[in-house]
């Protein structure tokens, strides 16, 4: 009996320390690496993994531009997409070093660096946050207040902007439950209202006959970085070249799939079959201006400015998901906040 | 009790009767005794009405009262005690008259004297999980006896226990026995306990069963342990045997 | 006492582990997001003790409803299966169904019959633990010594009289085998329908405490409020053994603890 114990936990010890070696053997592997990178740098072709935080839809249209048509590798990259889904511990993934950049949520890489997570973010996709509520049309809200004074909400346990709507107008007058993903729970029920991304579930819930009306969290005050692409500070020590190659490279997919969307949506259609290419094509439309402002186009696409982290960082304070704001220095890189190069949109 | 004609035959075409006839006389001690197999406990349970024969009557006279909820006139002693491991010795006891809807002071008071006579009088709050196999199976006579009835079959029902204790519960069923005077019909593979037991031996052949031997035994109608040493039962004894013997050469 | 004593071993091995966990958590700098010490967990714990109780409680009302459910239809539908082959063939699939189908996938369905709160959640509870308290039942009543029944078919007993004072008591300790998974199970089942059938304000259940800490990121109170659901099941078992232990204890050699 005491033989087994011990056994047990000699095995527990063993997983851990093998993980934590695993890590240690990939910082070698990665510090050698760069050494040989500086002299053939065109030569050799960097792997590296993306993780997204969704399954394949229009908001990483850019990405699988890039690689399908050309960026990564002319930038000497090759990059496997990783679609995500319900779930899926995309920090998590880019903490332990099992993939090398990952999508996150402005709000969720504060919070991981509160926890002493030392993620770096590198460009983030939405200027404008996509996150929205949903109402039907018949229910003449003229905006999020209105929704809150009546009938039921869905939204996701823990999210950060439900809870500065909590703060703001209070949900003593509506019943919450929990989002499900999907559209099935508004088509039916007039009275049902529920968290979306702009470019989705609107788009879904019109195709099968709701009229819904929507508006964007962003307009009530709370509007932080979405999609942004983040790596661990190690990538950044030992391999500056890579991430920044990485970040050019996903700068140009994104503006080729802002030119012509058709060929990325096409790929992702087939990984992601339950939208069809219609709807591709109409979210790829209404995101337009939520990724592309005045902002990009002066500074280039993704940018990310120390203002609007400011601001994150306080509203987290004030919604007691953070303790402290951290301030910008320590984490936005210099070379990720002006524009990439003279003259590139 | 009287049957006639008795036939029994197991689903699978294995014949276990084929037309026994007997006659038992009210108030008798009537011991069966026969090889492994032959049909002993078959017979025994279609006079408990707990089988059907396939052909043949069984009567009994007076009739039976089958009415439900009332005392039954048949009693079975099995083996195996089986009594009720949830409950106390007195609540098993009382069982067959709570099926027969007899209120609980009637019946606790009917169990508690049954448990004095096979002394276990003081045993009345105890489980069955803490008594000997010789307790349990007092307590299990105690049972059957506790409706009084007219009839009492007991199938091997001291087999399993030692020999001091099956001394001593064959002379407290002789002495319950004689003091209720119920028919008795006792089934046993040992020689010596029928002849020890009854006043009559029917010997049984193999299966199908047939009647080897019918006695009644020459032996005191009083029965003390000191008979087993007596040569008359040594006697009675051999004669069983022999038609044991032949029974089972068939 | 006996229960501290017995208690020492498995608390030993316990309070080593924790030891090891934070050691080794500190030693090789293992992400706090992947695997807290115990030293962050019992921190948040102690910080987001109100939010835990409530959620616990909000849980284990859900759940125990459920768990009262399965013991009473668990029962009863045994009852009904051991009744007659017929029936048995016929309905034992259907039990078997119930077990079978992932809850996450019937959750929508409940949400539809019984709308998002804690209705739907405790059914949700019921459906996930109720089909081995009706199996080890229906074995027990099965596993009637035949014998038994002989003597009460002697005795004209009717019907109800063999099932209420034979077969019921006979198979109780199959029925406490059945309740003791089942205990477990409908905390389970009560924290999955969360997700889908609860409510995410007001009587948040620890379901929901477990979502909004992993969406927050706040991987301690995950562990945390995993930490609490685990409690519940714990006590829930308990209850069930100790009254199972109770009712067996002068017969059943499964209680006497020999």
């Amino acid at each position: 009996m005491r033989g087994r114990l011990v056994g047990l936990l000699g095995s527990l010890v063993l997983l851990v320390v093998a993980g934590a070696c695993s890590r240690s053997k990939e910082g070698a592997q990665q510090a050698g690496g760069s050494d040989a990178g500086g002299t053939q740098a065109a030569a050799q072709v960097a792997r590296v993994k993306l993780a997204l935080n969704w399954v394949p839809e229009p908001e990483f249209g850019g990405f699988y531009a890039a690689r399908d048509q050309g960026a990564f590798k002319r930038h000497g990259l090759e990059v496997e997409i990783l679609g995500g889904g319900v779930g899926v511990p995309v920090l998590q993934m880019v903490a332990t070093g099992q993939v090398e950049f990952g999508i996150v949520g402005g709000d969720e890489l504060l919070t991981a660096r509160a926890r002493g997570v030392d993620l770096i973010p590198l460009f983030a996709v939405y200027q404008t946050s996509p996150q929205a509520i949903m109402v039907h049309a018949s229910r003449g809200a003229k905006g999020i207040q209105d929704v809150l004074s009546s009938g039921t909400i869905a939204l996701e346990p823990g999210l950060p902007y439900a809870a500065w709507l909590k703060k703001k107008y209070g949900f003593d007058k509506v019943k919450v439950v929990p989002y499900d993903g999907g559209v099935a729970q508004f088509v039916t029920n007039k009275d049902f209202a529920q968290q979306c991304f702009i470019t989705s579930e609107p788009i879904a819930a019109r195709r099968q006959g709701a009229d819904p009306v929507v508006f964007l969290v962003a307009d009530e005050g709370f509007n932080p970085y979405s999609a942004v692409v983040v790596t661990r500070r190690e990538m950044w020590k030992e391999q500056p070249e890579r991430v920044k190659n990485f970040v050019a490279a996903v700068r140009e997919g994104w503006r080729a799939y802002l030119d012509n969307p058709a060929p990325a949506n096409a790929v992702m259609g087939k990984l992601n079959t339950t939208l069809d290419a219609e709807t591709f094509a109409a979210a790829a439309q209404a995101q337009k201006p939520l990724i592309e402002t005045e902002e990009t186009r002066t500074q280039g696409l993704g940018f990310m400015s120390r203002t609007r982290w400011e601001t994150l960082g306080r509203q987290l304070v004030e919604l007691g998901l953070l303790e402290k704001a951290p301030a910008p220095d320590e984490f936005l890189l210099p070379e990720f906040t002006q524009a990439a190069g003279k003259g590139s949109p | 009790m009287r049957m006639s004609g008795l036939r029994r035959t197991f689903p699978g075409g294995v014949p276990v009767l084929q037309g026994m006839d007997l006659d038992v006389g009210a108030g008798s001690f009537v011991a069966l005794v026969g090889p492994s197999g032959c049909g002993k406990s078959t017979l025994l349970r279609l006079v408990a009405g707990l089988d059907q024969p396939n052909a043949g009557t069984l009567t009994f006279s007076p009739p039976l009262d089958h009415t439900p909820g009332a005392r039954t006139p048949i009693a079975y002693v099995f083996q195996d005690a089986h009594l009720l491991p949830w409950r106390s010795v007195l609540d098993n006891v009382a069982l067959p008259l709570e099926l027969a809807g007899v209120p609980a002071a009637e019946r606790h008071a009917s169990a508690r004297a049954m448990l004095t006579q096979v002394g276990l009088g003081d045993a009345t709050a105890r489980y069955p999980a803490q008594l000997s196999g010789g307790m349990r199976m007092r307590v299990s006579l105690a049972r059957a006896l506790v409706t009084r009835p007219r009839l009492l079959l007991l199938d091997e029902p001291f087999a399993a226990l030692d020999e001091l204790t099956r001394h001593r519960l064959d002379d407290q069923l002789l002495a319950l026995w004689k003091e209720l005077g119920m028919t008795v019909l006792f089934v046993t593979h040992s020689l010596s306990e029928a002849a020890y037991l009854a006043e009559r031996v029917v010997v049984l052949s193999r299966r199908p069963a047939r009647v080897m031997l019918d006695r009644h035994l020459d032996l005191p109608s009083e029965r003390l342990p000191a008979l087993r040493a007596d040569p008359g039962f040594a006697r009675e004894m051999g004669l069983l045997f022999h038609a044991l013997e032949q029974g089972d050469a068939a | 006492m006996k229960i501290l004593r017995e208690a020492l071993a498995p608390l030993t091995a316990l309070a080593i582990l924790l030891v090891l966990w934070e050691t080794v958590a500190r030693v090789f700098s293992v992400s706090p997001i992947v695997l807290p010490p115990p030293s962050a967990i019992g921190l948040e714990a102690s910080r987001a003790a109100d939010t835990l109780l409530s959620g616990a409680l909000s849980t284990g009302r859900s759940a125990l409803l459920g768990f009262g459910l399965s013991t009473a239809v668990g029962v009863l539908a045994a009852i009904v299966l051991s009744s007659s082959r017929v029936l048995e063939r016929a309905l034992y699939p259907y039990a078997l169904f119930l077990q079978m189908v992932p809850i996450i996938a019937i959750a929508p369905v409940l949400v539809v019959w019984f709308g998002h709160g804690a209705r739907a959640v405790a059914v949700s509870s019921f459906i996930v633990s109720v089909f081995p308290v009706i199996a080890n039942t229906h074995t027990g009543m099965r596993s009637v010594d035949p014998a038994l029944r002989d003597m009460f078919r002697l005795y004209g007993a009717r019907r109800v009289a063999t099932l209420w004072k034979l077969e019921l008591p006979a198979s109780l300790p199959h029925l406490f085998t059945g309740l003791r998974v089942a205990s477990g199970l409908s905390v389970v089942g009560a924290i999955v329908g969360e997700w889908v059938a609860g409510v995410v304000e007001g009587d948040a259940g620890l379901g929901i405490l477990v979502l909004a800490a992993n969406r927050q990121g706040n991987t301690a109170r995950v562990f945390a409020a995993v930490l609490a659901a685990s409690m519940l099941g714990l006590m829930l078992f308990g209850a069930v053994s100790l009254t199972g232990e109770r009712m067996l204890r002068r017969w059943h050699p499964s209680a006497s603890g020999s």
